[in-house]
């Protein structure tokens, strides 16, 4: 069974996490639209005002491939909901291939619960793509349920574009 | 015509933002469903670390249509993170009190939100609709907005409190 640490990401990490971004956004076949860079993570993520949080799962030097130790990570930040208040949101969250089946995914997960009690939130929200079937059953052994089909919540985009044209209008 | 103004909402407009929730909540018969108080708006929107913001509709006194009342609309939004492409405005709540409707006061909140997003370098702006409420969806369709469940299949999923603390627990 592999050794891993989970912790909080530093700014030395933002390399990997980026990395690990285009790696999902590969396995949706949409790396070609990850157009963030480094330097927006690191402003991003480390600055003055946090705009997300990310957990990191490392394993010890001598067990990473390709000089890569750091294997796995979680995205996340905090919502709110206008009738219960916070919520943690789950942005991103992947392990690389070659780790899976080991528990990384498990201990992330749990971390992730540990963070949103502490912090008083009244639960976890995320999104995931219909077509997606073992990220579904994943999160539906471990008590997910879907509110799209429950309540028929839909997800909304207003594009730049638009937004620019909205805001010049008279 | 009615006169109005917006602006960002202070710490003593958390009355009427909780009025203005409870009064959306009750259209979808949920009224009992909102647990929020006054104290949680006010910590949780004016503390160190907002996690919401609020953009307010008022009117002057003498325009009030609802006696008592000047702020007539609200709409409630905060920041997330697309690790593809950077920081969006998400819009949580949005509400304009039923007699002050058809007077271009939602149009000029979602003007205020878009001008908002712009500034803050957001890449675009996300907010979720039943798909039975049709005059919403035709209002946001109107200003470009496109169903992302619908073209590329989202779905919400949450993870509850009792789950959380039985995942946090478990060995």
């Amino acid at each position: 069974m592999a050794n891993f640490i989970l912790r909080k990401a530093e700014p030395k990490d933002v390399s990997d996490i980026l990395r690990l971004i285009k790696e999902l956004a590969k396995y949706e076949e949409m790396e070609e639209q990850v157009i963030l860079t480094e330097n927006d993570l690191l402003e991003d993520g480390f600055g003055d005002h946090p705009f997300y949080h990310c957990i990191v799962a490392e394993v010890p030097k001598e067990k990473g491939t390709n000089g890569f130790t750091v294997i796995g990570f979680a995205m996340y930040y905090f919502t709110y909901d206008p009738w219960i208040g916070k919520l943690l949101y789950l942005e991103d969250f992947y392990v690389m291939k070659e780790y899976r089946g080991f528990g990384i995914g498990s201990q992330i997960l749990k971390e992730l619960s540990h963070t949103a009690v502490k912090t008083r939130c009244s639960s976890m929200h995320f999104i995931v793509a219909e077509w997606n079937k073992p990220s579904i059953e994943f999160y539906k052994r471990r008590g997910a349920s879907d509110l799209s089909l429950e309540e028929g919540w839909r997800l909304f985009k207003i594009d730049k574009q638009s937004l620019m044209k909205m805001m010049a209008e008279e | 015509m009615a006169h109005y103004k917006l602006r960002k909402a202070e710490p003593e407009d958390v009355t009427d933002i909780l009025r203005l929730i409870k009064e959306l909540a009750k259209i979808v018969e949920k009224e009992d469903q909102v647990m929020l108080t006054e104290k949680d708006l006010l910590e949780d929107g004016f503390g160190e670390h907002p996690f919401y913001h609020c953009i307010v509709a008022e009117v002057p006194a003498e325009q009030q249509k609802v006696e008592g009342y000047s702020v007539i609309g609200f709409a409630m939004y905060y920041f997330t993170y697309d690790p593809w492409i950077g920081k969006l405005l998400y819009l949580e709540d949005f509400f304009v009190m039923k007699e002050y409707r058809c007077l271009g006061i939602g149009s000029e909140i979602l003007k205020n939100l878009s001008v908002t997003a712009l500034k803050s370098g957001c890449h675009s702006m996300h907010f979720i609709v039943a798909q039975s409420n049709e005059a919403s969806i035709n209002f946001y369709k109107r200003r470009g907005a496109l169903d992302l469940s619908l073209a590329e299949g989202w779905r919400l999923f949450r993870i509850d409190k009792q789950c959380l603390l039985n995942l946090s627990a478990e060995e």
